[in-house]
Formats: C-alpha cells, sequence, structure tokens
C-alpha cells in the first residue's frame, strides 16, 4: 500500500461557522494506481490533492504514507518525505520563466543535492525520454501549452517519483495536445508509476483505473 | 475633477499604507534635513544686510605674507584711518572705531558699580552716519563729537540707570576706571535684525586719550597692526572700489617696514564688503573681536550638500517603490483608460498622489526638524532657531521645495504608469519584463553608494580624530592644569604670594611659573641670527616662557646640556628641529652655539626633546625656552602651571584650594583654572562637530537607504511568490530560498561598495590634508564598514524574504 486516509477532515472557520472542506475522507492507494479525482467546482478536488501532496495540512484523521504517519510527522520531515516520493505537474505548469528548459529540469535536483554531473546525465536523459532536446535551451514563453505541460511532467518525474500528483494536467491545453499528455500519463502508469490527477472531463478519467467522486468535500 | 484626484489619492496612500509609510518617512528624513541646513544657510546669511547702503560699505583690513605663509588680520594700522579722514577720492564717509573695554564703571549718584564693561568701542560721529541704529533718547548728529561722551545702548543703559527713563539717562555722568568722567549722549536700541555689530558702549573716538588709547591724529605706527582697530568706509560707487585699492597699495609700499627681518614681507590694504564680515573673509576670522561666530563657506557648502543628498536619496526611495509598485496598480490603470482617461489625467493624478504625500512628510519634518537642530547645537552659534521656516518666506520656501521634490520624486513613475495599455491589461497580459528593473536598480546602488560613503568617512573621520586626540604629543597632558593671572592690578608681590599658596597645597606638585602652556594655539615669535662659517643665517623661533621647573611640570625631557642657571639669564634651552633648523646633523652639538636676538647674544645651553606645540594640524617648529627677560619691564611669566598629581580623587579638593588662595590675593577677579588634557581637546572643536554631523548623516542616509531596499525586498518576493512557491514544491528549503532572494540584492549593495571605496578614500584623503599628522587609512575600515553594511542590508532584507520563503506553496500556486 502507497497511503492511506482515514476519516480525515479539513475545514475552515468563518463568521462563527464552521465549513468543511474536505469531510471524512477514507482512501486507500496502492502502487501502481492510476486514480482520477472529479467533482463540481469547489467540491475540493485540489484540496484534497494538496493535503496528498502533504503540501497542505488537515484538522482531524489519519494520514499514512508508506509506513511513515504523516499527521505525527514535523514539517521538515514532511517536506523531505515529498521531496523524494512525489512529483507535481500543475494545470498552468508553473515553469520558472526565467529559466530555460534545461535549468527547469535541474531544479528539482540541485534541491536534493545531486552532483553536477549526475544532474546533467539525469536531465539528458529526460530531454531524450520525452523528446525535447532540441528545445533544451529555449525558455517557457517560447514553448506551446502542450509543450510547456511536457517539460512540467519532465520535471516531475525527473527524481523518479513514486507519486505523481497532477492538477487538471490539461486544463490550460487544447484536445490534441491534451492527448497527447494523457497518453504520457498512461504510459508512465504502465511502467509503475502510481498517479493521481484532479480532472474535469470524462474522457481523461477513463485513462486511469480508479475514480473518486467528490461532492462538498465529501467522496459520494 | 481635482477634487475627485485628492479623494482618489488619498484613498490609494492609505490603501498600501507600508509603502505610503515608507515613503513618507523617507521623503521627511531629506525635507527635514533640507530645512534645518537650509535655516542654518539662512541665518547665516541674513547678518547685516539692513543697513542703508549695505552694498557700498566696506571694512579695511590687513594681509601679511612671508615667503609663502599668508596671514590676515582684521585691522588695520591706525595712520590709515587718518589717511582716510583726510581724503581718499571715491571714500564718501571714513568711520574708524577701536574696540575696548574698561574694568570699571561707576554710577556714583546711585552708588553702583560694575567691573569689566564689555563689548564697548571707542568711535565718532561718522559711526552712527554709517550704521543707522533707532535712538532711544539723545541725538546721533555730535553724540560723540567732544572727549569724555558715550551712547549706551538699552541694556547698558538699563543696568546702569535702573528704574530711570531713557530720556533721562542723556546728561547724567559716569565714571569710568576710577577717575574718568563721562557724559550719557545718548541711548540706543539694539539692532532688531541679525548683526555683528555688537556693541553695547559708544565711547567718543576724543576720549582716546583720557583712556591711554590710541589716537588717530596723533598716532604714527604704521607697522603696527592691532585686530581691535576698525576701520570701515562708504564708497561713493561700486565703481570706485579699483581707484581706492590701487591707492591701498600705493599706501602699502610707501610704508613698508624697513626692518631687516622684514624684508621678504608684504603687507596689502584690502577691501572687504560688508556682507563677507559675517563669513571671514578669504581667511575666516571672526567678523569682530567681540564675535563668538564666523560663518564658513565650506561648512555651509557640505551641510548644503549633506541636505542635497539625503533629499536625493528620499526621492530615489520613491521612485524605486512607486515604480516597482506600479504592477499592482496597472489594472486600476487600465480601467481607467478603458473608461476613457487620457495619459495626462493619469499623470496629473498621479502627480497630485505624490504632492500629497510629500505634503504629508513636509508636516512630519516641521516636527522633527528642532529635534534634528538640537544635535547640532554644539557648534551652531546660540541664537540661531528655526522661525525663519515658520515666516512667510519660510512657508514660501517649504512650498517650492515641496513641489521640486513631488515632481522630481513623481515624474518618472507617473510616466510609467501612464504608458500602461488598457487591452493588455485588462486581458491579464501584462509582460513581466519591466523595463524599470534597471533604473530601480541603478537607484538603489546610488543610495547605498551615498551611504557606504557617509559610513567609511564616519568611521575614518573618527579614526583620525581618535588618532590626533590619543597621540603622545611630547608633554604630559593628564593631570597637569595652569591659570593665567589677571592682566592688570597683578604686582610681584601678589603673582609671588599666590605662587606660594598653591605650592602649600596638598597634592599639588611640580608648580611652575610660565606664560602659554607648551602646547597652545598662541604663539609668540622672533628671528634669531647665527653665525654658521661665516655666513649669516636667521631662524624663525616661537618662544615657550618657563621657570627652571617648567619642564618638570610637562615632563618634557632634557636631552643634552643643561637647564638655563636662573630665570633672568640670557640663555636658551632650544628643541631638536631648532638644532636640525641651524644645521645641526647631531642636535646635542647646539649645546655651546651662540645665537643674537636683535643685538643681544644669547647661549645656547640644552637640548629639549621635539614636541608638538600646537594642534596635530601643525608640524613642530623650531623653538626656544626662554626666561623672564627682554620685555622692557614687563613680565612674562604670566600664569602659574602645576600638576595635581595622580590621585583623581583629591582633585576637586586641591581646586578648590587654588581657587580659594586667588581670591585672597585677587578679590575682585574670577578665576578660572584650565585643564592640559582640555586644552588639547579644544584643539579638535571643529573635527568633532564634523564628526558630530557626519553621524547624523551617517545614520539618516542609512536608514533612508534600508527604507528603499526594504521596499524593494517587498516588492520583488511578492512579486517571486510564484517562483517560490514552485521551488518550495521541488523541494528547496528555507536556506536555499532565502539565498537566493537575498543575492541579488548583496549584488546591489556590493557594487555600491566597490562604487564607494575611491569615492570615500579620495574625500578623506584631501580632508586630512589639513593635518600634518594622519592616521593611516587601514583596509579593514573599507572592508569591515562594508561588511557592516552588508549585514544591515541582510537583516533588512532577511526580514522580508524569510516571510516569503515561509509562505505555503499552496496559497501561491492555487490555480489563477
Amino acid at each position: 500500500m502507497l497511503l492511506q486516509l482515514n476519516n480525515l477532515f479539513k475545514w475552515v472557520n468563518s463568521g462563527g461557522q464552521r465549513i468543511f472542506l474536505l469531510k471524512d475522507i477514507n482512501l486507500e492507494v496502492e502502487e501502481g494506481e492510476f486514480i482520477s479525482i472529479m467533482g463540481p467546482s469547489g467540491s475540493g478536488k485540489s484540496t484534497l490533492l494538496n493535503v496528498i501532496g502533504m503540501l497542505d495540512g488537515f484538522d482531524e484523521g489519519e494520514y499514512h504514507f508508506l509506513d511513515e504517519s504523516v499527521h505525527t510527522l514535523k514539517e521538515k520531515h514532511r517536506a523531505n518525505l515529498y521531496k523524494e516520493y512525489i512529483g507535481f505537474v500543475f494545470q498552468s505548469y508553473h515553469l520558472l520563466d526565467e529559466l530555460t528548459v534545461k535549468e527547469n529540469l535541474e531544479m528539482p535536483l540541485i534541491y536534493k543535492n545531486f552532483k553536477g554531473s549526475e544532474r546533467k546525465a539525469m536531465v539528458a536523459d529526460m530531454l531524450d525520454r520525452f523528446s525535447i532536446v532540441g528545445k533544451k535551451d529555449l525558455f517557457p514563453s517560447q514553448l506551446s501549452g502542450g509543450q510547456q505541460q511536457l517539460v512540467g511532467i519532465a520535471r516531475a518525474l525527473i527524481s523518479n517519483p513514486k507519486l505523481i500528483l497532477a492538477d487538471e494536467p490539461t486544463g490550460n491545453l487544447n484536445s490534441k495536445q491534451g492527448e497527447e499528455i494523457m497518453d504520457i500519463f498512461k504510459q508512465l502508469n504502465d511502467d509503475g508509476v502510481t498517479i493521481i490527477q484532479v480532472t474535469h472531463s470524462e474522457k481523461n478519467a477513463e485513462y486511469g483505473s480508479r475514480v473518486i467522486n467528490l461532492l462538498d468535500g465529501r467522496m459520494i | 475633477m481635482f477634487k475627485n484626484h485628492l479623494k482618489l489619492a488619498w484613498r490609494s496612500i492609505l490603501k498600501n499604507k507600508l509603502f505610503s509609510t515608507i515613503n513618507v518617512i523617507g521623503l521627511s528624513i531629506g525635507l527635514c534635513a533640507a530645512m534645518v541646513i537650509g535655516a542654518i544657510v539662512y541665518y547665516d546669511f541674513s547678518f547685516d544686510r539692513f543697513h542703508p547702503d549695505s552694498d557700498r560699505i566696506y571694512r579695511i583690513t590687513t594681509v601679511f605674507k612671508s615667503n609663502d605663509a599668508e596671514f590676515s588680520n582684521r585691522g588695520v594700522s591706525v595712520p590709515l584711518m587718518r589717511t582716510f579722514q583726510e581724503g581718499v577720492p571715491g571714500v564718501e564717509l571714513t568711520a574708524p572705531f577701536f574696540n575696548t573695554s574698561f574694568f570699571k564703571v561707576e554710577n556714583r549718584e546711585a552708588d553702583l558699580s560694575f567691573r569689566n564693561a564689555e563689548n564697548a568701542i571707542l568711535a565718532d560721529d561718522a559711526y552712527f552716519k554709517l550704521f543707522q541704529y533707532k535712538w532711544l533718547a539723545g541725538e546721533s548728529k555730535s553724540a560723540l563729537s567732544e572727549p569724555g561722551q558715550v551712547v549706551l545702548s538699552r541694556e547698558k543703559a538699563e543696568r546702569y540707570f535702573p528704574h530711570t527713563q531713557m530720556a533721562n539717562v542723556v546728561g547724567r555722568t559716569l565714571i569710568y576706571n576710577d577717575s574718568i568722567p563721562v557724559k550719557v549722549t545718548g541711548v540706543v536700541a539694539d539692532f532688531e535684525k541679525k548683526s555683528d555689530l555688537r556693541f553695547t558702549e559708544f565711547m567718543s573716538l576724543a576720549s582716546a586719550k583720557m583712556f591711554d588709547g590710541k589716537d588717530v591724529a596723533s598716532n604714527d605706527a604704521w607697522n603696527s597692526t592691532s585686530s581691535g582697530d576698525q576701520l570701515f568706509i562708504r564708497i561713493k560707487d561700486v565703481s570706485s572700489v579699483p581707484a581706492i585699492q590701487s591707492r591701498l597699495d600705493a599706501l602699502a609700499l610707501e610704508h613698508k617696514s624697513t626692518e631687516p627681518w622684514a624684508i621678504n614681507d608684504e603687507r596689502l590694504f584690502v577691501l572687504q564688503p560688508l556682507a563677507d564680515i559675517h563669513f571671514g573673509g578669504k581667511h575666516g576670522d571672526y567678523p569682530f573681536n567681540n564675535s563668538d561666530h564666523v560663518a564658513s563657506m565650506t561648512v555651509l557648502k557640505s551641510l548644503a550638500f549633506v541636505a542635497l543628498f539625503l533629499l536625493l536619496l528620499g526621492c530615489a526611495n520613491f521612485i524605486n517603490l512607486t515604480s516597482a509598485q506600479a504592477l499592482t496598480r496597472a489594472k486600476e490603470i487600465g480601467i481607467r483608460k478603458t473608461l476613457g482617461s487620457s495619459k495626462k489625467q493619469v499623470v496629473r493624478q498621479f502627480l497630485v498622489e505624490t504632492f500629497i504625500m510629500t505634503l504629508l512628510a513636509a508636516v512630519l519634518s516641521l516636527v522633527l526638524a528642532p529635534v534634528l537642530l538640537r544635535q547640532f547645537t554644539d557648534f551652531l552659534p546660540g541664537d540661531i532657531d528655526l522661525s525663519v521656516l515658520y515666516s512667510a518666506k519660510g512657508a514660501v520656501g517649504i512650498l517650492v521645495l515641496v513641489i521640486v521634490v513631488s515632481l522630481l520624486s513623481g515624474f518618472y513613475p507617473a510616466f510609467v504608469l501612464s504608458k500602461f495599455r488598457p487591452v493588455l491589461v485588462l486581458k491579464g497580459q501584462f509582460s513581466k519584463g519591466d523595463k524599470g528593473v534597471r533604473l530601480r536598480k541603478t537607484l538603489t546602488v546610488f543610495q547605498f553608494v551615498v551611504a557606504q560613503v557617509f559610513v567609511i568617512a564616519t568611521v575614518l573621520v573618527g579614526k583620525q580624530i581618535y588618532y590626533v586626540m590619543n597621540k603622545d604629543m611630547g608633554i604630559k597632558t593628564d593631570a597637569v592644569a595652569y591659570v593665567y593671572l589677571p592682566w592688570s592690578n597683578n604686582s610681584d608681590v601678589k603673582k609671588e604670594r599666590l605662587f606660594h599658596q598653591i605650592k602649600d597645597i596638598k597634592g599639588v606638585s611640580n608648580v611652575s611659573w610660565g606664560n602659554n602652556p607648551p602646547t597652545s594655539n598662541n604663539t609668540s615669535s622672533s628671528i634669531l641670527t647665527y653665525y654658521k662659517d661665516g655666513a649669516e643665517m636667521h631662524q624663525e623661533t616661537e618662544f615657550l616662557w618657563g621657570d627652571l621647573s617648567y619642564l618638570k611640570t610637562y615632563q618634557i625631557p632634557l636631552l643634552a646640556g643643561r637647564e638655563r642657571l636662573n630665570d633672568s639669564i640670557r640663555e636658551y634651552v632650544v628643541n631638536e628641529t631648532f638644532a636640525k633648523a641651524l644645521g645641526f646633523q647631531n642636535a646635542p652639538d647646539v649645546v655651546g652655539a651662540t645665537v643674537k636676538l636683535d643685538t643681544m647674544s644669547i647661549s645656547i645651553v640644552g637640548l629639549m626633546k621635539d614636541f608638538n606645540q600646537r594642534s596635530l594640524r601643525s608640524t613642530i617648529n623650531p623653538m626656544a625656552l626662554t626666561g623672564d627677560w627682554g620685555n622692557g619691564g614687563y613680565s612674562n611669566f604670566r600664569s602659574i602651571h602645576f600638576d595635581l598629581g595622580k590621585d583623581t580623587g583629591q582633585w576637586a579638593t586641591s581646586i578648590a584650594e587654588i581657587e580659594r588662595a586667588w581670591a585672597s590675593v585677587f578679590p575682585d577677579e574670577e578665576v578660572e583654572v584650565e585643564f592640559m588634557d582640555e586644552t588639547v581637546e579644544g584643539f579638535y572643536r571643529r573635527e568633532r562637530s564634523t564628526m558630530q554631523l557626519l553621524k547624523w548623516a551617517t545614520g539618516l542616509a542609512i536608514m533612508i537607504s534600508c527604507l528603499g531596499l526594504l521596499g524593494l525586498a517587498v516588492y520583488t518576493t511578492e512579486r517571486r511568490v510564484k517562483e517560490i512557491g514552485v521551488r518550495k514544491v521541488l523541494g528547496a528549503n528555507l536556506a536555499q530560498l532565502n539565498l537566493l532572494l537575498c543575492k541579488e540584492f548583496l549584488l546591489l549593495v556590493g557594487i555600491a561598495f566597490i562604487i564607494s571605496v575611491p569615492i570615500s578614500w579620495y574625500l578623506i584623503h584631501e580632508w586630512m590634508q589639513s593635518f600634518a599628522y594622519k592616521t593611516s587609512m587601514s583596509w579593514w575600515v573599507f572592508l569591515s564598514s562594508g561588511l557592516g553594511m552588508v549585514i544591515v542590508a541582510l537583516a533588512v532584507i532577511g526580514s522580508r524574504t524569510y516571510r516569503a520563503a515561509n509562505i505555503n506553496p499552496v496559497e501561491s500556486l492555487r490555480t489563477e
């Protein structure tokens, strides 16, 4: 088992009222799964994804990731944990504008203290794998949306994560680009990477092995 | 429209509280400095501007040239006055006067007696024609034409004749100096406006003989100049200046000293415009003998520069912050423009906002100005105040300042803001690579160059002051004190009595007779003649008077030979520099030589070790220690020097006993015990005021620059929130993020440091030229100043970057 959420609650207090963002979430994810989280706007999809990604905390319940109990961990350990095992892909790519493709890919490796030569090899590998060698010295603004997302995925993958969290990865792309990206996810999943994506599209959800539907913070 | 501008401007100021606060504080520091310094400059420029025809009033002063050196004297020789009184073409009015003082004034009717009447002059009616006083009683026409006439100021009149109407004071008689009856012929009011002519007692010039004073009519001493002998003239018109000057040159040549030692000397008579007097002319002399302040153009100029830089720093801050902030206001301007606002209107709106902000800053600075002024009271004249700021003139000045500052700081940001293209802004396609970045970086570098130069200058000036105050001058300065005897009424018996009483006080040792202390601002020198290998050598030599214990009191070692045999024998003990000046390679060989003073032969019997005779601005000059002879019967031993011993607890008692002894010998005179170390400290008063000014300028410059840096850091970190979020998600830790964010700022501070090093080196190098003894400009001063700046900058930036790096990426990466 990769991760497990037990009776997880998250809320905010607003005007003396407690508004639940996540309500009694129970979820088990096995390694190698490809899960799609669906639901209308405001149903808590992104919140759930952020909680799983350890970027956001929660108010009640338990979260186990591999053998660690996330809810008892300190900030620093949590950061080490997701740095090691989790890669993120965003709807609006979040590439750094002032870095080239190559430098964007290299950045996570710097933060994981890889040596220069290793970093070079891993970046080259990744450029090769996604066939973007020719674009390595371009800046994000010089790429199309699909290409930018490709770089975003490559960046998420570069340090060999066990789990990829994707928040509407095709949301800003046209259908053809979207399809290409989903194909890549499929292929990654076949290679053994666990993927959790948030999506609006039924079609994209079909790529996955399991769909979780959320409504007002509750799994239905 | 304008009201709308005002309202919007006010709201937007309130909306961005942090930026507005930083802007207002930055501007107000600059404005405050400008106001205070403006008031100081105005003060010095407002002296004696009110006299009728003041542009035609000149004073004649004397400049002496000897070899390469130039000295000046604000007085002239007395016969020159007579020459002018007899008539010089182009001169309309000649008004000579003599500074004087009276040791006693009595109003015998009321049985009142007053000591030491000061601020007095001997003058004639021409004085009151030249300078128009308001007459409270009597009249100016013939008030000073006869002997035994005096005109008083209101304050003096009230003092001498208490509870008497001014009109009744006229005609009364005062007894001066025990026996001279003088009739009061008038009472004048002090000038209401500022003037250096602060005289309160005007004795008729014709009374000079009664007071043993110099008589203009008969005095013929063309080669004697005293600073109290003043000659003012009013010329017909400015075009007659060259003619008068050539007449003066001719007179100087005609009456040149014919003494053999004066062969290389030159004396010039110089015309000094009335407006120059307050600034001491070319040589920085005090305006009059009784003045306590002379304005220095150099000081005023440096003050003006300080104000200018602080103002520019404030403006730079404003430009920096506002153009950085422009992005956040882009949307507002886009909307405005789509609703039909023209570019001009955006500019106007923005300038109104700047104006309001500057106005706020001006109000704040008016509140702060008195606080700032108080810091400089030590070296400013006592009566200086900020009232000019609240006058109509001041209000106009401040308004102009505010307008100039708002234009200076508001123009560029307004221009940038108004250029936004509404379509792009509203579609959210606003380009992020804004061009103002380079300008902002340049401005930040400028700010830090100024701050850094101030820091380095302060440290180096401090180091120099520490150096000169602590350098061994070659004499004992701690625990040594001296007391000058009164000028008059000091018979030998009284002197001896005081000397012995002081000698008997417990704890006081090494009591000796002397004149000036070995290190002082007073010097007296003559030419000594020495025959060397048949050739005649003239050596200018400073004299130091002291008895046989004098060297011991100041612990000046005798290197060779012996002390003089007694106090009245014609023998010299000379210093090493003298020996070298006479050409003795081996200084002790000078012992046994004979020199001539005029026609007297004097043998050199001892060699004393060199010490500094003046502040460390000057080098050591040839000097001879001599006894009490050769002053035409007058004694040169005018002061008593003594050592108060190591036990500082005992000092107060010893001094109290000295004062008691003094009171028993000179009951009518005041005593002042002067400490040698305080005398030395006094040499550097100017340097210490420079230091005070520098400290403040530095503090303010650092403060403004750091405010600017803080603003820039806020802006940058806010702009890079997304990037920080991404990096954090990808695994960057706090330290890495902080480093990333600080790097670019530290680069700016570093560049500023590199630029400021040569500038400050040059400035301080120039400043140090006025010292003969200089401290080294050590590399560590520069380095540590730079490091200090980096640490301050880091603290400022760090406070922001730490916060930015702590933001949860979930917040910052929420899909836009």
